[in-house]
C-alpha cells in the first residue's frame, strides 16, 4: 500500500476528520513543548536573540523533504498524489509579506496563536480575534480583490519542475542551506547574547 | 585530534545524516519513478464484468445539463474530428499522450471515442497507471448520436416509449440535435446534421481543470 491514504480512498471524509483531529492535537502539543506557545520566543527570532523557531521549522522542512523523497524513491509514497498548491506569484509574495508583518507585530503565526490560546494566553485570544475579523473582512471585500488574487498564475508547479533541474539536486541544495543556516543561527545567537550582556 | 564519530555532538551527527541523505539524493534520479502500480486482474475483470465503469449517455447528458463539474470528459479522437463535433465540455487528448500528466490520478475521468474500443484501451492504460476514477461513455459517440442527438421513435411505439421519447426530445433539442420519428425528422430541421459547436444555452464550458481545491495549511 502506498501513501497518501486519503487520496487512495483507504478511508473516507469522516475518518479523515478524526485523523486530522489526532494529528492536529499532536502538532499543537509538540509546538507547545518546543516553546512555540510564547509570543516572546516567537518574536525573539526577529531580533536574532533566539532562533529556535527558524531551526525547528527548517528541521521540519528538510525532514519532510528528505523523507518524502526517499519514501517515494523506494515506492512507499506516491508523490504524484501529494497536493501542490497552485502558485500565483505576486499575490502570494504580497500575502507572505502581510503575514510576516503580522507575525512580527503580533508575536504569533496563525497556528501558534491557537496553541498559545490553548494555554490561556490573553494576547493569543486577541490575536485569534484579529484573525476572525480579518477573515470576515477579506470575505466581504473579496470581489474587489479577486482580480489580483488570481493574477500571475503559474499553475501547480514545483521549483525543480520550473527550473528544469533534477529533483535530487534541489533536495541537496535545500539541505545545504538548512545545515548552513543552523550553523549561522547558532553563531548569530551567541553574538547577540554577548551584545545584550554588554549593553 | 583524530576524527571520530564519538566526538561529534548530537546536532553534528544529525547534520551529517541529513547531509548524506541529501547528497545521495543528487544521484538517486527522479523520485516519481519509484512508484509502480500493480494491476489487480481480478478486480479489473470484476469491474468490466459488472460494467460499473460505464456511464450511459443519458446520464452524461443529465450531468452536462445540470452543470455538474466534478468530472473531466475526454475525447480520444483525432483533433480534426474533435473540432468538427464533440460533446459539450469535452477536452481533446489523444491516446499516446493520455498518461502524460494532463489528467490527475484522483479525478473522475470519462472517456469516449467513436465506438468503444479506443476508450476501452485508454481505460486500461489509465487503470494500469494507477488512475482511480476512470469511466467509459457507453457506446461512445455513436450511442451519443443515436440516443441523445437523434433519438428515434419507431412507428407504432407503445405508450411508455412515447412518454420516454418526449423527454429524449427535450434533451436532444438542448444539445442541438433533431429527434426522429419513424423515418423522418420530427421538426423541420434537416435530419441528422451534427449540431454547431457553440455550447448549448445554460451550459458553462468548464475552464480546464480550474477546479478550486481547498487544501494546504
Amino acid at each position: 500500500m502506498n501513501a497518501p491514504f486519503f487520496k487512495f480512498g483507504l478511508f473516507g471524509d469522516d475518518v479523515s476528520l478524526i485523523v486530522a483531529f489526532v494529528i492536529g492535537i499532536g502538532f499543537g502539543f509538540f509546538l507547545e513543548r518546543a516553546g512555540f506557545g510564547s509570543g516572546r520566543k516567537l518574536a525573539a527570532q526577529f531580533y536574532f536573540t533566539d532562533l529556535t523557531v527558524f531551526k525547528v521549522m527548517f528541521t521540519a522542512i528538510i525532514t519532510a523533504m528528505v523523507g518524502l523523497f526517499w519514501l517515494s524513491w523506494v515506492g512507499l509514497v506516491d508523490l504524484s498524489l501529494v497536493y501542490v498548491t497552485p502558485t500565483y506569484i505576486v499575490p502570494q509574495v504580497v500575502g507572505g509579506l502581510i503575514l510576516g508583518v503580522g507575525f512580527v507585530v503580533g508575536g504569533y503565526c496563525p497556528g501558534t496563536s491557537c496553541v498559545a490560546a490553548a494555554t490561556g494566553k490573553l494576547d493569543a485570544f486577541v490575536y485569534l480575534g484579529g484573525i476572525i475579523v480579518g477573515i470576515f473582512v477579506f470575505g466581504e471585500v473579496f470581489p474587489l480583490v479577486a482580480g489580483f488574487y488570481e493574477s500571475t498564475p503559474m499553475g501547480q508547479v514545483t521549483v525543480p519542475q520550473h527550473l528544469g533541474m533534477p529533483y535530487g539536486i534541489m533536495v541537496f541544495l535545500v539541505v545545504l542551506t538548512a545545515v548552513g543556516g543552523f550553523a549561522g543561527a547558532s553563531w548569530i545567537e551567541k553574538k547577540m547574547a554577548t551584545k545584550v550582556k554588554e549593553s | 585530534m583524530k576524527f571520530s564519530l564519538n566526538n561529534l555532538t548530537i546536532n553534528q551527527k544529525l547534520a551529517l545524516i541529513i547531509g548524506s541523505l541529501g547528497f545521495l539524493a543528487v544521484f538517486a534520479g527522479s523520485p516519481y519513478k519509484g512508484f509502480t502500480s500493480t494491476i489487480d486482474s481480478e478486480e479489473l475483470a470484476t469491474i468490466v464484468e459488472k460494467e460499473v465503469d460505464h456511464v450511459p449517455p443519458e446520464e452524461l447528458a443529465g450531468w452536462i445539463i445540470t452543470g455538474k463539474a466534478d468530472y473531466r470528459l475526454i475525447d480520444l479522437r483525432k483533433e480534426s474530428e474533435f473540432l468538427e463535433y464533440h460533446i459539450p465540455t469535452a477536452e481533446n487528448i489523444q491516446l499516446p499522450s493520455i498518461s502524460d500528466g494532463q489528467l490527475n490520478r484522483t479525478e473522475k475521468i470519462i472517456l469516449y471515442s467513436d465506438g468503444g474500443i479506443h476508450s476501452a484501451q485508454a481505460w486500461f492504460l489509465l487503470k494500469a497507471n494507477g488512475y482511480k476514477g476512470v469511466y467509459i461513455l457507453r457506446g461512445g459517440l455513436e450511442d451519443w448520436k443515436d440516443k441523445i442527438l437523434f433519438p428515434r421513435l419507431p412507428d407504432n411505439a407503445p405508450p411508455t416509449e412515447v412518454a420516454a421519447f418526449e423527454k429524449a426530445k427535450l434533451v436532444s433539442t438542448f444539445f442541438g440535435g433533431s429527434p426522429q420519428i419513424g423515418g423522418a425528422a420530427a421538426s423541420g430541421v434537416p435530419a441528422m446534421a451534427l449540431p454547431k459547436l457553440e455550447a448549448p444555452a445554460g451550459v458553462q464550458p468548464k475552464a480546464g481543470a480550474a477546479k478550486k481545491k481547498k487544501e494546504g495549511c
